[in-house]
């Protein structure tokens, strides 16, 4: 187990005018497990790449358990990683790549073939271990991939999109694998994935990534609940948070509140928190997850934060759990979770409860969530 | 549409005519074949009173015998045997020298870029396409310089030297498909350069090893200019045998013979294609290694 800090990491490539990592801050504690999400060529290989020393860096520190790894090469940082690909060696039996790093490690014979039963065992790949990887299923060279990372017994795990090869049930059984993997080793990890179920199951702690900078870092509660930007709000959840663009008004009794203006073109009332008081006249831009927008819920009666509202229902996309449903609210099309068997049709009007207690903020010119 | 679901009677006829299409370039290719074959075991009398393409009145081996062991090639009789055994003395360490030496070169280019190694590859590509009389002289300088000068070394020396640009544009394009993780997965394994080249890429790259012994060997072997310009008397290749032997006028001109030798002369590509050619093709063909 490591501790891992990633200092002010800059990397830029070289012929490449852009700066790939734009300052990375993030420390690792001893055990965690440490997702990057993030959009397609935001730098998430890359930094797994500069931590692991397959890439340089340009300037920053990567320090494990407070030593500064970052002029050393590759094999003396004693790191493993799990690739997209597997990059199984194809000559070798699953014996032999798991056997290869410790054997250029010069480990004694027996004590090579103790750790291969261990970890084959560990993973349950012990009856693969004479087949070539080409023998193998996708889910068996994803464990055999796996298994010749925790042979190594290193100090710091890397993950790249290990599992996104995989199809989508093997996908989900292999998460809870890792989880299990993971709450037994208790070893350190860094895990990119683009799954963001995968994200918010599997870590402790997540750092959104853009464009080279990590835009916030957090634990998938705070994450999902608190994001610091409409980027990470958007990123995060599926279907993504709706954006609604809001003028905040107050009401005769002096509490904060606003208008959403349905399809119909009818204004109704929807009560904001006290807090939004001193935006009475701003314009914001409302982020409410399609989970707080339902069908009237009888347990749920009207409190301050959640009002009723009645709306056009558009377009109905059953999905088995439930059923999202589309509506316009201020111009925009706004998804709603309602329950699987509610008889409606699209094209009905329907009283829904929006749920303001939970809703985020944001500035619309600086995106920023005004509340945190 | 159409093309993609023709009925079973269009697609009988359309095979029937690429078969007799292949047929009829099949004998074209065939048929000087033929001639030579049927030749060398005719008898000096034979070749003069039947046709072309008759059999053989009487099947003899005798201009087989010369052609190997008596015939005249220049000034001396002793037929292409020396000969044969100095292309194998030159053929077999200039392909596996070569082979190497671009297996190496691919790795690197491939999977170590450095500065300039694009430049280095483009250069290296040019190498492919610099015509043999263009580097005759200078390389004679060499030879001369290194004391290698028509010595079957020299000669390995000249054919590793001109072969390196092929066998590194072929390897460079195998392992270019390589995926890069595998050589990443090593080095965090804790392999080294070399160890990397030998444990991961080498054990992988049979089909383009084959692909590339088949084209070194048979574009070696089968070299006359280099041949005769840089070998000396006791170094010359057969194909500079042959071109003597043939050209050696003593009387009347045994065809027998000429065909026998240039017979035995085609033999040792026509075996290596044998053994590795079906490799030939799966390596062209080749796409990424499979995990
Ligand atoms: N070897 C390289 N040389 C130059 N630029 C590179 C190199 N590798 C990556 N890049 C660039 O760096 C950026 C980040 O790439 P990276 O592979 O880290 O993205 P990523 O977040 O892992 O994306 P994905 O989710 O698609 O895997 C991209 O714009 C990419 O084009
Ligand atoms: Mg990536």
């Amino acid at each position: 187990m490591a501790k891992l800090d990633l200092i002010d990491i800059r990397k830029t490539y070289p012929k490449s005018d852009l700066e790939t990592l734009k300052g990375i801050n993030i420390s690792i504690e001893p055990g965690e497990f440490l997702i990057l999400v993030g959009p397609s060529g935001c730098g998430k290989s890359t930094l797994m790449n500069t931590i692991a020393g397959l890439e340089d860096i340009s300037s920053g520190e990567i320090r494990i358990n407070d030593v500064d790894v970052s002029g050393l090469a590759p094999k003396d940082r004693d790191i493993a990683m799990v690739f997209q690909s597997y990059a199984l060696y194809p000559n070798m039996t699953v014996r032999e790549n798991m056997a290869f790093g410790l054997k250029i490690r010069k480990t004694p014979t027996t004590e090579i073939d103790a750790e291969i039963k261990r970890v084959s065992e560990l993973l349950q790949i012990d009856h693969l271990l004479d087949r070539k990887p080409s023998q193998l299923s996708g889910g068996q060279q994803q464990r055999v991939a796996m298994g010749r990372a925790l042979a190594r017994r290193p100090k710091l795990y890397l993950f790249d999109e290990p599992l996104s090869n995989l199809d989508a049930k093997l996908r989900v059984e292999m998460r809870t694998e890792v989880k299990k993997l993971h709450q037994r080793l208790g070893t350190t990890i860094v895990y990119v994935t683009h799954d963001q179920i995968e994200a918010m199951t599997l870590a402790d702690r997540i750092a959104v990534m853009k464009a080279g900078e990590v835009q916030q870092l957090g634990s998938p509660y705070e994450i999902y609940n608190h994001p610091t930007n409409m980027f990470v709000a958007g990123f995060m959840g599926s279907p993504s948070m709706n954006f609604v663009p809001i003028t905040v008004l107050e009401n005769s009794d002096a509490h904060a509140c606003t208008e959403l203006t349905g399809s119909d073109g009818k204004a109704q009332l929807l009560a904001l928190p006290d807090k939004l008081k001193t935006y009475v006249g701003k314009k914001l831009m409302l982020g409410l997850r399609p989970e707080h927008i339902s069908q009237q819920l009888s347990h749920h009666s009207e409190t301050d934060l959640i009002s009723a509202a009645r709306f056009n229902i558009e377009i109905l996309e059953p999905t088995g759990p439930e059923t999202i449903a589309q509506i316009t609210i201020n111009d925009h099309a706004v998804h709603c979770r309602l329950a699987p068997d509610l008889s409606i049709t699209a094209g009905q009007d329907l009283d829904l409860m929006i749920d303001v207690s939970k809703a985020s903020f944001f500035d619309p010119d600086s995106e920023r969530n005004i509340l945190l | 549409m159409h093309s993609s679901s023709t009925s079973q009677g269009e697609n009988g006829l359309g095979r029937w005519l690429i078969y007799g299409v292949l047929a009829l370039m099949a004998l074209v290719y065939l048929l000087p074949l033929f001639v030579m074959l049927v030749t060398s075991f005719k008898t000096g009398t034979d070749i003069r009173t039947g046709s072309l393409i008759s059999l053989p009145q009487e099947w003899v081996t005798d201009s087989w015998q010369a052609a190997w062991g008596t015939a005249c090639t220049g000034v001396t009789c002793d037929g292409i045997k020396g000969y044969f055994w100095n292309s194998i003395k030159m053929v077999v360490p200039a392909v596996l020298i070569s082979t190497f030496i671009g297996a190496f070169n691919g790795y690197v280019i491939s999977k170590w870029r450095f500065k300039g190694s694009d430049l280095f590859f483009s250069l290296m590509l040019f190498g492919c396409f610099l015509p043999f009389q263009l580097v005759l002289l200078p390389m004679a300088a060499m030879l001369g310089k290194l004391g290698l000068a028509n010595t079957t070394t020299g000669l390995v020396l000249v054919h590793v030297i001109y072969g390196v640009a092929f066998t590194t544009l072929f390897f460079r394009n195998y392992y270019i498909n390589v995926p890069d993780e595998l050589v990443k997965a090593a080095k965090l394994d804790g392999a080294g350069f070399f160890t990397i080249f030998w444990a991961i890429l080498l054990p992988i790259s049979k089909p383009i090893i084959m692909v590339t012994i088949i084209w070194q060997f048979t574009s070696i072997w089968n070299d006359f200019l280099f041949g005769v310009v840089y070998s000396g008397a006791d170094s010359q290749p057969i194909t500079v045998a042959l071109n003597n032997l043939v050209n050696t006028s003593t009387g009347v001109k045994a065809y027998n013979v000429d065909m026998a030798a240039a017979i035995i002369a085609a033999l040792p590509t026509l075996f290596v294609y044998f053994v590795a050619g079906k490799y030939f093709v799966r390596g062209l063909t080749a796409g990424s290694v499979k995990g």
